[in-house]
């Protein structure tokens, strides 16, 4: 830029300070810089002034196209009935596609919202306070050793960049059953690693991914449907989600750990403090303000799981999308032509997110200590 | 005298009981010290062996023989490892004639594209931001961070119908998964509280030198935000070789992308892996699994090809890829 600019800075911050009276300011500084400026130079000027305009305006326009008016149109669209959004096609407007979600009542064979909603949330609530709980079990014995302590850092941050598609196939196989029926009663079926170990440890085997018991091993008969276990499938995806959630919680609570004054550890040693103490009274509260921030962002990544779930169940998200969670819900009726349902179960996504982030904001408040 | 002994022997006893205690709790300490020790190296093993397993084990599936995978005690370790699981997977093509070099072909276009432009945009709106003053500046800032609130799945919807055959006409194109994800918002963010941190100074000094601020942008901002920009690059091309539910809502399978070519089921097409192991352990021995079931070893060579670079990256980059991931809590 010319010289100009370098005049200007002044009179413009002081036009940003004082957004109040801009009028008076502008008049100020006319009068005293230049009096009988050409029209066509403080035009210029202003339109100088105003050259940022340029540089946001690429990001601007794919954003009013890719990120504005999906949310103006999702707040709209949802309250088309019957709305197909390839043909642009509704029939009234009104409630009707809130009101069929959350009944169930979609007749289109697709998820049913209140399972995925379920199913998120047990996920979601089961998996984030383990994995921060074993997290900070770890952060504090990884802290406390010195040798070989940089070997299992490194392994154990090893699950840290994953294709969660990629490792979910892996960790099918380790609960898949394969083999026929008639495999599995004559013994040659493979299954799995997990009902191994059970198998080793004198325990019944799983049906994990269907979620039914086998009788014992010596004589294998297949209880279809008659013992029918329904958790399986949810531990399948626990142990998943704590196994590629540990990392970035240890990394995260671990520098935490490094940046506590050591003073705190010597005077609680100095009046006595067991090692349990120490954790619990001390250390916890302490690094407390870091587990707050990886439980709220571990809900809030946990609301919106989708490709965890088809990596381990495959893209029905199990059997009739019996494990299917909300965003799963959301691209389930997109796919299925439905976008007025797609629209009403996002719309209750965002207002379940609001929710969770509200009540976060205020127990985190009480909670933190410092 | 006498009772001066008395007193310094009466004295001394309890010292050297004392020094006794101290010498008792010293070993109680070091005893202590060991059990937790023990303890705490038994449960990071465990831990570490659990964090590895998965690697391990899909690493060995992918070489171990059909046969040897699906025998119902498992192995640790396979006696001949069957490499040609991997050329098969590779020369394999899908049903619409994609093979995987295409699909690589694919994905490595979209992300340097996407990279490219995206930082681009990124680092002027940034510096817009941080740097510039214009009307409307802060509201525009605020409003952009606020869409950070929002659910992405709610965008995805109203895409899927702009990019559709009916409006835009993207469809099965580089354009459709390059285009609706060049802003992002969070880095935009980021990038613009790093040009923020440098100080006014180094601008005023710059053009006392006759720099424009274009010049400045590149010859001052750029390389001093230079780590944040790597972080960045990465978890962006990251991003797109993770990405997975765009590319299969809009494309064809020979215009997806690598994590789509992944979730499909592998069969020995055309019966590379059988004639291998007929090869290796005679044809009695060898099972022929044929055209219709998919085979488990292959999709675990497909896992590991997917995971290779993924790993190669932390490996070489984790300084980078956990700068940028520990201040946005998100992976790609």
């Amino acid at each position: 830029m010319t010289k100009d600019k370098n005049n200007l800075p002044k009179t413009e911050q002081v036009d940003v300070q004082q957004t109040s009276t801009p009028a008076e300011v502008v008049t100020v500084g006319e009068s005293l810089e230049v009096p009988t400026l050409p029209t066509k130079e403080r035009v210029s000027r202003f339109l100088r002034s105003q050259q940022g305009w340029l540089f946001v305006l690429p990001a601007l326009l794919l954003m009013c196209v890719f990120t504005f008016y999906p949310i103006v149109s999702a707040f709209v669209n949802s309250f088309k009935q019957e709305y197909d959004g390839l043909t642009d096609t509704f029939n009234g407007w009104g409630v009707d596609n809130f009101v069929r979600v959350l009944k169930g009542d979609t007749g289109t064979g697709g998820a049913s919202f209140l399972q995925c909603l379920t199913n998120t949330m047990v996920l979601t609530f089961v998996s984030v306070p383990l994995s921060t709980f074993i997290a900070l079990f770890i952060a504090v014995a990884l802290k406390s050793i010195k040798p070989l302590q940089k070997a299992y850092q490194t392994v154990l941050f090893l699950p840290y960049l994953t294709n969660s598609l990629a490792m979910g196939a892996v960790f099918l196989t380790f609960f898949q059953v394969i083999g026929t029926q008639r495999q599995i009663n004559a013994g040659t079926a493979q299954l799995g690693m997990v009902n191994d170990l059970l198998v080793w440890l004198g325990i019944e085997p799983i049906n994990w991914i269907k979620g039914i018991g086998l009788e014992s091993k010596k004589d294998l008969v297949w209880h279809l449907g008659s013992v029918d276990i329904p958790w399986t499938k949810y531990v399948i995806m626990i142990i998943y989600e704590v196994w590629s959630g540990l990392p970035f919680k240890i990394l995260i609570l671990f520098s935490a750990l490094q940046s506590v004054n050591k003073q705190y550890y010597d005077a609680a040693r100095i009046d006595g403090a067991s090692r349990s103490t120490i954790l619990w009274k001390i250390t916890t509260p302490l690094i407390s303000p870091m587990i707050s921030y990886l439980l709220i962002t571990g809900i809030m990544g946990g609301m919106k799981q989708y490709s965890a779930v088809v990596g381990v169940f495959g893209p029905q998200m199990g059997t009739n999308y019996d494990m299917g969670t909300m965003v799963g819900y959301i691209y389930n009726y997109l796919e299925l032509g439905q976008t007025g349902y797609a629209y009403a179960g996002s719309l209750l996504l965002f207002i379940i997110i609001m929710i969770i982030t509200l009540i976060n904001l205020r127990v985190s408040k009480k909670r933190v200590t410092y | 005298m006498e009772d001066n002994v008395k007193e310094i022997s009466e004295v001394t006893t309890p010292q050297s009981q004392a020094m006794f205690d101290i010498e008792k709790e010293h070993k109680k300490q070091k005893i202590q010290g060991i059990v937790k020790n023990v303890f705490v190296y038994a449960f990071l093993t465990i831990c570490a062996v659990f964090a590895f397993l998965p690697f391990f084990w899909m690493f060995i599936s992918s070489i171990k023989t059909e046969m040897e995978y699906r025998d119902p005690t498992g192995s640790f370790f396979p006696d001949k490892a069957m490499w040609v699981n991997y050329t098969a997977v590779l020369k394999q093509t899908n049903n619409s004639g994609a093979s995987f070099i295409q699909i690589l072909v694919n994905t490595l276009i979209v992300g340097f594209t996407s990279t490219l432009i995206g930082l681009v945009i990124i680092i002027i709106t940034a510096y817009a931001l941080a740097r510039m003053n214009f009307k409307g500046k802060n509201l525009l800032f605020s409003i952009m961070l606020g869409t950070m609130m929002i659910p992405g799945e709610m965008y995805t919807i109203t895409n899927y119908i702009t990019v559709s055959p009916a409006n835009l006409g993207w469809s099965n194109s580089y354009t459709v998964l390059i285009v609706p994800f060049l802003v992002s918002v969070y880095y935009i963010y980021l990038m613009r509280n790093n040009f923020m941190q440098i100080p006014n100074s180094l601008y005023q000094a710059a053009k006392v030198d006759g720099l424009s601020d274009m010049g400045y942008l590149v010859k001052v901002m750029i390389p001093l935000t230079a780590p944040t920009l790597i972080s960045i690059t990465l978890l962006k091309f990251i991003g797109t070789w993770n990405s997975y539910i765009w590319p299969r809502l809009v494309n064809l399978e020979q215009w997806q992308m690598i994590t789509n070519w992944v979730t499909k089921g592998f069969t020995d097409r055309d019966g590379m892996v059988y004639e291998k192991m007929v090869e290796m352990f005679g044809a009695e021995n060898a099972v022929n699994y044929g055209k219709s079931e998919t085979l488990n070893t292959l999709k675990m060579a497909a896992v590991c090809i997917v995971s290779l670079p993924l790993f190669v990256l932390f490996i070489f980059c984790r300084k980078y890829i956990m700068h940028g991931v520990s201040k946005s809590g998100t992976k790609g």
